[in-house]
């Protein structure tokens, strides 16, 4: 079967991301992947709201909106997923009494949106300097009606899917994801097949990240070494 | 450059680089950027690292935007409210410091500086703690003189980047020495990524600030250059 952009099954979109674009946040991070593009600005460790305080972690709150519109049900779920998932990986309790908030434009949607939310949010926070446990990338999959598993698949690709899966996985550890969301009917080798192949491209995603971040960090201290 | 070694969230360090045989009980000491998760020591920013092969102490290097108040570091403020014995400061960090009105040279209980709301302090950071809020002082509480901290009249105060704060902490900084060769001014860099400046008109004080802005991302060079052709601009 031929994807509608002649990619290979196992191809992924070519990726882009610039860091620091936005100068008035603590650190954005614009994360491109084909034409879908997620723009992420963090603001933090700030003062928080006393409803919100939490005495031993910093509260990690996020926001999410869509490129049309305003949000919806299914930008709430993209929130609960990127909250969830970032809730394990940010170091909260070396900033207690404070608030880490996230906030996610999706600048176009052309389908796997909430993998490169992930993806965009893991690169600001590393832009804004949050302590992280760990790199966590983001991969998104569909099964096709004929049984064949696609890689970022685009809009087009995602309504025609029986079901899509977004898996997401980090640096450190090597077992497990630390984020799963499958939708559709699925059985479990293809729910399997899906798995190897978020794994892989995640493995791709995180080198294209720790380039991007050091060819950034490199271009600051050539400076300061002068 | 070859010689700099970039990290990334997560990545585990290897700390028993520098160790010779029998040194493996020797303490390692991790700075900032580094922590201990399981039996690996992992770094928690990017940037770059760090380390002395005598102290055995590692740490990483890297820009933020956003303070986070640590003892003995220089700061530049603005007083945000008057209350009972101090005044709270916006110092950029999550919570704003406290400043107490006897934290400065020649203070006494009779006789206490009167500081007015949107006045600029200079001023270090003596209790930075997660739990509590930061509290700074206007003077050096061991010698009890303002060793140039205090309140910042007139004058100019502008946002930057805490690796340029850091930067410009170096008096040989490139930016400094080409302005200072040309205009003389005055200025007082907080790390909590605030300079202030002061010149003798206006318009000298706007150069220094733009000077000082550009050079966040050229290297020594470039600096002059540009500081040459704002003054000539002029």
């Amino acid at each position: 079967m031929q994807r509608p952009d002649r990619r290979e099954a196992n191809q992924i979109r070519s990726l882009h991301c610039a860091l620091g674009q936005l100068s008035r946040t603590d650190g954005s991070a614009q994360f491109s992947s084909g034409r879908t593009s997620v723009l992420c600005g963090i603001y933090g460790p700030v003062d928080v709201k006393v409803y919100d305080e939490q005495l031993d972690r910093a509260h990690i709150e996020v926001k999410v909106r869509p490129d049309i519109g305003i949000p919806t049900t299914k930008d709430k779920w993209v929130e609960s997923a990127v909250r969830s998932t970032f809730e394990k990986e940010i170091l909260a309790q070396l900033h207690p009494r404070t608030l880490i908030q996230i906030n996610l434009q999706v600048r176009e949607n052309d389908g796997s949106a909430d993998a490169i939310a992930i993806n965009a949010t893991t690169m600001g926070l590393i832009d804004a300097g949050v302590p992280l446990k760990c790199t966590v990338a983001a991969a998104a999959c569909a099964v096709m009606g004929d049984g064949c598993v696609v890689v970022d698949p685009t809009k087009e690709e995602v309504e025609k899917a029986v079901s899509t899966h977004t898996f997401a996985f980090d640096n450190g550890s090597l077992d497990g994801p630390v984020y799963v969301d499958s939708r559709g009917r699925f059985s479990m080798s293809e729910y399997n097949a899906c798995y190897d192949l978020c794994r892989l491209t995640c493995d791709r995603v995180l080198a294209f990240m720790r380039t991007a971040l050091e060819s950034k960090i490199q271009k600051e201290t050539a400076i300061s070494a002068v | 450059m070859a010689d700099t070694k970039v990290v990334i969230p997560g990545d585990i360090i290897d700390t028993t680089t520098h160790m010779e045989t029998g040194d493996e009980d020797s303490v390692v000491r991790l700075g900032p950027g580094l922590t201990q998760i399981n039996d690996s020591v992992t770094s928690f920013s990017a940037g770059v690292l760090h380390d002395n092969a005598e102290t055995h102490q590692h740490w990483v290097v890297s820009n933020k935007r956003r303070y986070v108040p640590s003892e003995g570091e220089p700061v530049v403020g603005v007083v945000m409210a008057r209350h009972g014995e101090g005044y709270r400061v916006d110092i950029g960090s999550a919570h704003d410091a406290l400043l107490s009105l006897l934290a400065f040279e020649g203070a006494t209980k009779r006789n206490k500086p009167n500081l007015a709301i949107g006045t600029v302090v200079y001023g270090r950071v003596v209790v930075a703690n997660p739990v509590m809020d930061p509290e700074i002082e206007c003077y050096n509480s061991n010698t009890g003189k303002a060793e140039g901290y205090g309140e910042l009249s007139s004058g100019f105060t502008f946002k930057c980047s805490l690796g340029l704060a850091r930067r410009l902490m170096d008096a040989q900084a490139p930016v400094l020495s080409a302005l200072g060769s040309e205009v003389p001014f005055e200025a007082a860099v907080g790390l909590n990524g605030r300079v202030w400046v002061h010149a003798e008109t206006p318009a000298a004080t706007i150069l220094v600030a733009n000077a000082i802005r550009n050079s966040e991302f050229l290297d020594a060079r470039q600096t002059k250059q540009m500081v040459k052709e704002l003054l000539e601009r002029q």
